[in-house]
């Protein structure tokens, strides 16, 4: 591996252990994928706060945890800073930092969030707490090298702007974030971000459910290891619907960069896209591809609900607007609990506007930070649940009893206010 | 008669022995193993109901959440972790859970693990040599 002379004494230890531990990480990393030198990282989305992965450590001791599950050592690391050339943002964390108490947690867990979050703070992680940075400061350029714990922001940053990530895993933005660099490897290199699978879509693509659908579908059929490129037949997607097209890609699927031909800026052409080579794989997606995710996400039939989420990936505020819209003046039926998730300043937005009075006069729970997947989360006893994100639906499935629908916005919010959801 | 082995690149050392468990579909990061037992949860994948404990792992490759790579770690963490690791190919989530999980970890074969290798064979992982030994072929 090709070292510069900075990262030799980083690496011998010449500024601190913290340092020191970081790049020992990150070469390791890069002698595994096989990488020959580092780049230099600017922007790091880190997953900071009391997370439930932790609980393994089975310890309340932040530095200890810190120390075995950020940085693999059972000798105490102190993280007490990051690299003073990466600016660094948080990711969601295990609860809603302010409105904790309407997502039933107890004080006791709500104090150690805050604790473990001061510590990020001090360190110098500013605390956005969102799944969607790149609407709150954290705009990676073309070429720039960012880590992100959040795999649909991965996707935004490389395939939107041409910004250079991967989806690593939550060490590794720790270890990139306190010694600025990541291996220089696949997507960091611009000569291997060519698409590889072609998609022609054969399936409505208007809506914004359309292009959750249309995500979540194309992740099922896109290998490991491959690029899709969107070539033709969608109508021109605008970035609330990528962000959730993304996400439910990423959910069925591993990519880190798609292609969308005439909107990102790699893939002005079809050729261009694939850099000269023949696709892979061409493959279309129909009307009955779309059936097959539909009978995966939803359960069948109709029924009363008692439990919604919407805001995942977390609202814009286009769709805190829409959401407002929709309940100003209505009240939500008694037995259903409606959170509605976005990131805080955001949610500051939405104050200013009378969005947030107009959610919450009409008796729903609107929250930041979190969400229910990541915060694991769900009111107790719930015997039937609705999201309008096929990557929330998709993973609290394997963990509920609860039946699980899926659907657009408006049908869970129309069944937000009805207690009952009228089927598809 | 000899057994057969797989020749790779060790990327983490050690040598470890344990019951393959061979997916071409990978496992998914988020709600795929549930790191307080080791039990794959994901729906319809052909491990559902199956532990990784000290099995080894014989994956195409990571996908779903960034967060891939933590609950092996969180597994290994509570003795629940999988034995060795074998990639065929390595990409960045399957590379930091080999990292984090530090267990004997091969990649980049000469042969293709897939279809030598069968969920249930009894096989020895030697990261330093970067090797796979068949020990014991499933019947």
């Amino acid at each position: 591996m090709k070292l510069t002379d900075a990262e030799k004494r980083m690496l011998d230890g010449e500024q601190g252990l913290l340092k020191q531990k970081a790049i020992e990480k990150v070469v390791q990393y890069a002698n595994v994928l096989g990488a020959e030198e580092l780049c230099k990282v600017t922007k790091a989305h880190l997953f900071c706060g009391s997370h439930p992965y932790l609980r393994a450590m089975n310890s309340d001791d932040f530095d200890e945890v810190v120390s075995e599950m950020h940085f693999c050592s059972s000798r105490k690391i102190i993280f007490d800073r990051v690299d003073h050339e990466c600016y660094c943002q948080s990711d969601v964390g295990p609860m809603c930092p302010m409105n904790w108490q309407k997502m039933r947690v107890s004080e006791e867990e709500h104090a150690r969030n805050m604790g473990y979050l001061k510590r990020y703070l001090d360190a110098g992680v500013q605390l956005v707490g969102t799944c969607i940075p790149y609407l709150t400061g954290f705009i990676p350029l073309m070429g720039e090298h960012y880590v992100s714990s959040e795999s649909h922001a991965v996707l935004m940053m490389n395939s939107l702007w041409g910004a250079c990530g991967h989806a690593d895993g939550l060490e590794a933005g720790f270890w990139s974030a306190v010694c600025g660099r990541t291996p220089l490897w696949g997507l960091h290199k611009m000569d291997n971000r060519k698409g590889t699978h072609v998609f022609h879509i054969e399936c409505p693509t208007e809506t914004l459910l359309d292009w959750d659908l249309l995500g979540y579908t194309i992740g099922r059929k896109t290998p490991t290891h491959s690029v899709p490129v969107l070539a033709s037949g969608f109508q021109r997607p605008d970035i609330v619907k990528l962000k959730s097209a993304f996400a439910s890609m990423a959910t069925t699927g591993g990519p880190e960069m798609c292609h969308i031909v005439g909107i990102t800026p790699e893939a002005r052409t079809l050729k261009e896209t694939l850099g000269g080579n023949a696709a892979v794989e061409i493959i279309g997606i129909t009307m009955d591809d779309i059936a097959e995710s539909i009978d995966m996400l939803c359960e069948k039939g109709s029924g009363t609900l008692d439990f919604i989420s919407l805001g995942c990936p977390h609202y814009t505020i286009d769709q805190l607007a829409q959401v407002a819209n929709f309940l100003k003046g209505k009240k939500i039926h008694p037995e259903v609990e409606l959170q509605v998730w976005t990131a805080s300043p955001i949610r500051e937005t939405a104050d200013r506007c009378g969005y947030t009075k107009s959610i919450e006069d009409s008796g729903a729970n609107f929250l930041t930070s979190s969400c229910p997947l990541t915060s694991e989360k769900v009111p107790p006893g719930s015997r039937a649940m609705a999201f309008d994100s096929a990557k929330q639906a998709h993973y609290i499935k394997p963990g509920t009893s609860a039946k699980v629908f899926y659907g657009s916005m408006e049908d869970c919010l129309a069944s937000a206010l009805s207690g009952y959801w009228e089927g598809r | 008669m000899k057994n057969i082995v797989l020749h790779g690149r060790g990327v983490i050392g050690g040598i470890a022995e344990g019951i393959a468990m061979v997916s071409r579909e990978t496992i998914q990061g988020w709600s795929g193993v549930d790191d307080r037992t080791g039990i794959v949860i994901e729906q319809g994948h052909p491990f559902e109901g199956m532990s990784i404990k000290d099995a080894v792992l014989v994956l195409s490759g990571g996908k779903g959440s960034n967060g891939w790579s933590c609950h092996f770690h969180a597994a290994r963490v509570g003795g629940i972790g999988p034995a060795a690791l074998i990639f065929p190919k390595m990409d960045s989530r399957t590379g930091v859970a080999a990292v984090v999980t530090g267990v004997p970890t091969v990649t980049d074969f000469e042969e293709d693990p897939f279809s030598l290798l069968n969920t249930g064979d009894l096989v020895r992982v030697d990261g330093d040599k970067g090797t796979v030994e068949i020990i014991n072929k499933k019947e």
